[in-house]
C-alpha cells in the first residue's frame, strides 16, 4: 500500500480517536468523581492460586491434559482477582492523592507514600495480568505469581493508617 | 489587499493575540504553576510569532526566512514533548514525581516511535521536487507524527490509572491533538507545490487548537471530593477485611 495512503489512515484513526474520547469526556463532565467503591478481595485464595508448591502438587497427581485444563481454570481465577487488586490500587491511589492535597502535614507525607505505592501496585498488577494472559496459552511453561499480595497488604495498612491520622 | 491574503493573515495573527489571552486567563486562575511548561509554551510561539512576523514585514532572504522557521518550529516541538511529559505527570503531580522507570519508559517509547516516523516521512519527502529545500523539516514532520502517538498514550494512561483528565489536561491534550495530529493528513495530500495552502491548513487548526485551549482554561477544575470521612471509613473497614482474610 502506499505510504500517503497509511499515512491519510493514520490521521483519519487518530482523529476519530480524538473524537470518540472527547465525546467519553464530555458526556461524564459534571458528574460526581468515582467514589472508589472496593472490591472484597480474598487474599489466601488468591495466593493458594498462585502457590507453586499447590501447583507442583497438582502437576504431579494429575495427567498432562487434566493439569493443562484445571491449571487454564486456576490462571483464569488469579485474573479476576488480579483486576480486582487493580482496581482496588486506583481507588487508592486517587484517596492518596486527595490526601495529598490535605493541609495536614502528616496526611500529606502518608497521602503520597499511598499514591506511590498504589501507583506501584497497579503498574504490576497490569505486568501481571500480561504474565497471566501468556500463562494460559501455555499453562505447562509459565506459571501464575501472587507476588503482589505484599504490596496489597502494604498499601491496604496505609490506607487504614490514614484513616487514623485523620480521626487524631 | 484581497479578500484571501486578509484571510491568510487573520489566520496567521488572530491566534497568536489569542495566545496571550489563554496565558493571562492562565495566570489570573492560578493555572501556570500546574502547569508551567504549557504556559511557557504559550509566550513561546506568541515570541515565535512575533520573530516570523517581523522577518516577513522586513521582507528578508527566503533562506533565512526558511533557517528561523526551522529552529524556531523545533523549538515548538521540544516544548511539546515537554508538555507531553507534564500530562503524563499531571495525575500525580501534588504526590509523586515522575519516577525514573516511567521518565525512562516513556524516552524508549518516544525514541521508537520517532524512528518509525523518521523512516515515513523521509521516505515521502524524497518524492517531492523541491526536497532539496525542505528535507530539513524531515525530523520536525517525524517528531510531529511521534506526538500523534504519545498524545493517544496521554489519554489511555488516564483511563488505565482510572483518573479523570482535569478540563485543563484535557484541553491541552485535544489542542495538541489537533495539532500534531494534522500533520499526516497534510503530509498525504499536500504536495510541496502546493506550499500555501498547506501552510493554510496548518494555521486553521492551529486556530481551532488555540480556541479549544481559550475554552478549557476558563472552565473550572472539579474540587476532588474523593478525601471525606465516608471514603476513610470504607478504607478502614475495608482494611481490617483484609487482616480478617490474612491473619483467621
Amino acid at each position: 500500500m502506499n505510504l500517503q495512503i497509511i499515512l491519510a489512515i493514520v490521521a483519519i484513526l487518530f482523529f476519530l480517536f480524538l473524537i470518540v474520547m472527547s465525546w467519553q469526556w464530555l458526556s461524564t463532565r459534571g458528574e460526581a468523581a468515582p467514589a472508589g467503591e472496593l472490591i472484597p478481595v480474598d487474599l489466601e485464595a488468591f495466593q493458594n492460586l498462585t502457590d507453586p508448591e499447590e501447583e507442583q502438587f497438582l502437576r504431579t497427581s494429575l495427567s498432562p491434559p487434566e493439569f493443562r485444563s484445571v491449571q487454564r481454570i486456576r490462571i483464569r481465577a488469579a485474573k479476576l482477582y488480579v483486576v480486582a487488586l487493580s482496581d482496588n490500587a486506583g481507588s487508592m491511589m486517587r484517596l492518596g492523592n486527595s490526601a495529598s492535597l490535605q493541609a495536614d502535614q502528616a496526611i500529606v507525607a502518608l497521602g503520597r507514600d499511598i499514591a506511590k505505592r498504589a501507583l506501584s501496585l497497579k503498574m504490576w498488577c497490569a505486568v501481571l495480568q500480561l504474565r497471566l494472559t501468556a500463562a494460559l496459552v501455555f499453562p505447562t511453561i509459565l506459571s501464575p505469581t501472587g507476588g503482589i499480595a505484599d504490596q496489597y497488604l502494604a498499601v491496604t495498612y496505609m490506607a487504614a493508617k490514614l484513616h487514623a491520622e485523620a480521626a487524631a | 489587499m484581497d479578500v484571501l491574503r486578509l484571510a491568510w493573515l487573520y489566520l496567521w495573527i488572530a491566534p497568536h493575540l489569542l495566545l496571550i489571552l489563554v496565558a493571562v486567563l492562565m495566570v489570573r486562575n492560578g493555572r501556570q504553576r500546574d502547569f508551567p511548561i504549557f504556559f511557557s509554551y504559550l509566550l513561546y510561539e506568541f515570541l515565535q510569532f512575533v520573530v516570523i512576523f517581523s522577518i516577513w514585514c522586513l521582507e528578508a532572504p527566503h533562506p533565512m526566512w526558511l533557517r528561523t522557521d526551522e529552529v524556531l518550529r523545533g523549538g515548538s516541538v521540544v516544548f511539546r514533548f515537554a508538555m507531553i511529559q507534564e500530562m503524563i505527570a499531571a495525575p500525580f503531580s501534588h504526590s509523586i514525581p515522575m519516577g525514573k522507570i516511567m521518565t525512562r519508559m516513556l524516552n524508549w517509547g518516544t525514541g521508537f516511535l520517532v524512528v518509525i516516523s523518521l523512516v515515513s516521512v523521509e521516505y515521502l519527502y524524497r518524492q517531492l521536487p523541491n526536497y532539496g529545500l525542505l528535507k530539513n523539516y524531515v525530523v520536525i514532520e517525524a517528531c510531529n507524527i511521534t506526538q500523534c502517538g504519545l498524545i493517544v498514550g496521554v489519554f489511555l494512561w488516564h483511563r488505565f490509572l482510572g483518573v479523570r483528565m482535569s478540563p485543563t489536561v484535557f484541553g491541552i491534550a485535544l489542542g495538541m491533538g489537533l495539532i500534531v495530529g494534522s500533520e499526516p493528513y497534510m503530509l498525504a495530500f499536500v504536495t510541496g507545490t502546493r506550499l500555501i495552502s498547506r501552510d493554510s491548513l496548518q494555521m486553521a487548526v492551529f486556530n481551532v487548537a488555540v480556541l479549544v485551549w481559550l475554552y478549557f482554561v476558563q472552565v473550572r477544575e472539579p474540587s476532588d471530593s474523593d478525601f471525606n470521612g465516608a471514603q476513610l471509613l470504607r478504607v478502614r473497614d475495608w482494611a481490617e477485611g483484609v487482616g480478617r482474610i490474612t491473619r483467621p
